[in-house]
């Protein structure tokens, strides 16, 4: 495995265990949802790695290119296909998930956590 | 190839970005959106089976190995496929039924949300290709977050946003599980990466492919709402418009089985597979039910007797034989269909009444029997009493766990059932039967006709699947044959 | 009479259960039962354990039922630990993770 490879993996695993941390022990939702965002990010890091070649050339079949010589070579290109999809995804969950936090943060006043989204059953009064 | 088979997935989709897009003409969305939700149970019906691969890439042969690959996306077409959009159909026809009859101006958005979902759901079950899954996955979740969002019960958005933190540690990992196995086999599409363990071309004990396992299981956990989501999911459902919460739980239920499918066709060699899925059912059985027991409000008991259900249908696949995996399959539908029959039912009780607490109703019978009968089949069919639907599918569940050697398991189905049914008489009693409290004023408001349609349309296919079972079974019998 | 007592006071401490508005006799019939259907499943899912090793099996089972029958009420605490509030939802959620995670990269064989 190059070297690369490897920085590239610890990185990731580094971004998700940062994001579950934060997952859990941080109170301010926007935090949180930072922290989120970096396990998605180290994920789709995760999949970009896995395309890696050492050496490899672009996964682009150019005119005059030795198909051959290309299939050796190239880098594996699905992955990076698939990181494309889910970076889509991700930003839009992220944009509904503060979507979300705004509306909640007119009505609370605050961002904490803690505030925001306790337990709702045992709460009386409910002011719009 | 099979032209009609993508259709299923795009007359939804493109019937909610339509809708969505010319929202402000109501008259013309309104018919829009009937007609379109009229075709969604039909299509399936009246399509063949087959296989479709998008691009027309067909499936290339490697002459030196002898090993088949899938280049294109593949949707596969069978019975098991054919009766499940066409359950997920006829119940998106039927809310937004219920949605278009209720309201006069009607909203480009929500129904935008619905279609969605249907489609999402429907191209989760078609599809063999596993981050094709993942993608309709989040679609749907997105999806299931604005169904909650747009619905005008209190905390409806504190609920939604919780459910979609939860699904952005849920995803992520589902999708480094499809990551592992990508890099393991080199493919996403799940026939390849069968064909490659079966094969012996992955170390099956090797740590990372247990660890994939470890990660999408993680993510079915979420998608399914089996523990430690269960109370999230019933949260999502307490919080939803009641025609809503009926699609939201048929959801889960697809996006469950379609899940489970794959996997099952990925790790079934592992012994730990099955065993996980057994232990994470009993608990969702046993938590959920008694849960459900402590709640006063109808619509979160629903939600957690949805969730416990659930567990029958694990439990069915986890066991792992042909009989057991045609009775969670068949459990699955049955659930689809009873679960959406109460829920319409009590959303038709909270909308005559504006009130979701047990303790504050009383006496209903008087007022709605037509709802109140309707209900009771329902409770009956979902605790598993004869004739109907809910008793086939657990019969055939205990019957297989006996014959697998496992009668503990039979005994835990057959009291969880009891407990179902428990929860069902004591919420039935309390809200309908006993004496009306003084301070409930009943306007005279009349229940809905469209959902009294919708629940008479759902009482009928109880009383049938329960009468003749075999209509179902032995098709989803044969599909379970093909892919053990 | 101390069984009976213990009983009863489990009764009492329903009321907690339902706070705020009344507690309804419907309501602690079906609390009663959550109780006894919570011992009886879990013990009954621990002699599932017999198919690994029947000795490990007999001393779970009793140790289970011993603990859980002595701690009553458990549907209070249980529900107070399955509240809505995000902080659980996500506490479990992680835990579960991790435990998952960890069992199978190291484990998933031994079964």
């Amino acid at each position: 495995m190059a070297e690369v490879q490897l920085v590239i993996l610890f990185t990731s695993v580094a971004l998700v265990v940062i994001g579950l941390y934060s997952a859990i022990f941080l109170d301010n939702i926007i935090k949180k949802i930072i922290g989120i965002s970096f396990i998605e990010e180290g994920v789709n890091l995760f999949i970009v790695a896995i395309g890696y070649k050492a050496g490899g050339i672009v996964p682009i079949l150019m005119p005059g290119m030795d198909t051959t010589w290309f299939a050796s070579n190239a880098a594996y290109p699905l992955p990076f296909g698939l990181v494309l999809t889910s970076i889509v995804i991700g930003a839009s969950t992220l944009a509904v998930m503060l979507a979300l936090v705004m509306v909640l943060y007119r009505r609370y006043g605050t961002l904490s956590t803690k505030v925001m989204l306790a337990d709702t059953s045992k709460r009386e009064e409910y002011n719009e | 190839m099979n032209e009609i088979i993508p259709i299923m997935v795009i007359v939804p989709l493109m019937a909610a970005l339509l809708i969505s897009a010319f929202s402000k003409f109501n008259k013309v969305t309104k018919i829009f959106a009937f007609v379109v939700a009229l075709c969604l149970p039909l299509i399936p019906i009246l399509s063949n089976y087959g296989l479709h691969y998008f691009g027309g890439y067909q499936p290339m042969l490697d002459n030196v190995t002898g090993v088949m690959y899938h280049p294109a996306i593949t949707y596969s077409f069978t019975f098991l496929q054919q009766i499940f959009i066409a359950a997920i159909g006829l119940l998106t026809f039927l809310v937004i039924f219920i949605y278009l009859t209720k309201y006069k101006k009607v909203s480009g958005p929500y129904l935008f949300l619905l279609f969605l979902g249907t489609a999402a759901v429907t191209a989760m079950i078609l599809t063999d290709d596993i981050f094709h899954m993942f993608v309709f996955f989040e679609i749907l979740a997105l999806a299931q977050v604005g169904i909650v969002a747009a619905s005008s019960i209190d905390y409806s958005y504190e609920m939604a946003l919780k459910y979609m933190i939860l699904g952005s540690i849920g995803s992520p990992m589902m999708l480094l599980g499809i990551g592992f196995l990508l890099a393991l086999t080199g493919s996403v599409n799940v026939s390849d990466i069968a064909a490659a363990v079966h094969a012996g071309l992955v170390n099956a004990t090797s740590p990372v492919f247990l660890l994939s396992l470890a990660l999408i299981f993680f993510g079915w956990l979420y998608a399914s709402g089996l523990p430690p989501f269960h109370t999230i999911k019933s949260g999502i459902y307490s919080k939803a418009e009641p025609h809503g919460a009926a699609l939201l739980q048929s959801f889960t239920v697809i996006s469950m089985i379609s899940i489970v499918l794959i996997m099952f066709r990925i790790y079934a060699s592992l012994p730990i597979f099955e065993v996980l899925i057994v232990f994470f059912s009993i608990l969702a059985m046993i938590l959920g039910v008694s849960l459900a027991l402590t709640q006063t409000d109808f619509r979160r008991m629903i939600g957690f007797l949805a969730v416990g259900e659930l567990g029958f249908i694990g439990l069915g696949i986890g066991l792992g034989t042909n009989f057991s995996i045609t009775a969670g399959l068949f459990q699955a539908l049955n659930e689809i269909i009873i679960t959406a029959l109460l829920f319409i039912g009590f959303g038709a009780i909270v909308n005559a009444t504006n009130e979701v607490d047990t303790r504050k109703l009383g006496g209903l019978l008087a007022y709605h029997p037509k709802v109140s009968i309707m209900l009771l089949i329902g409770g009956l069919a979902m605790a598993g009493v004869p004739p109907l639907s809910g008793f086939q599918s657990k019969l055939m569940l205990v019957q297989a766990s006996l014959s697998c050697g496992y009668p503990e398991l039979s005994i835990l189905a057959i009291m969880v059932s009891i407990a179902t049914f428990v929860v069902f008489v004591k919420t039935y009693y309390t809200m309908f039967l006993k004496p009306k409290p003084n301070d409930l004023d009943l306007e005279n408001k009349e229940v809905p006709k469209a959902m009294i349609f919708a629940m008479g349309v759902l009482l009928v296919i109880v009383i049938l699947l329960g009468v003749f079972p075999d209509v179902v079974t032995s098709g989803i019998s044969n599909f379970v044959g093909g892919i053990l | 009479m101390k069984l009976y007592d213990q009983i009863f006071g489990v009764v009492k401490q329903f009321r907690k259960l339902f706070s705020p508005g009344p507690v309804t006799n419907a309501d602690v019939s079906g609390s009663i039962t959550a109780e006894i259907f919570l011992i009886v499943s879990l013990v009954l899912s621990a002699i599932l354990l017999r198919h690994v090793n029947v000795l490990l099996a007999g001393l779970v089972t009793m140790i289970l039922a011993i603990m859980l029958i002595s701690n009553i009420p458990l549907i209070p605490k249980f529900k107070l630990e399955q509240d809505d509030s995000l902080e659980k939802m996500l506490f479990y959620a992680i835990v579960a993770l991790v435990i998952l995670a960890t069992f199978m990269y190291w484990g998933g064989n031994l079964v």
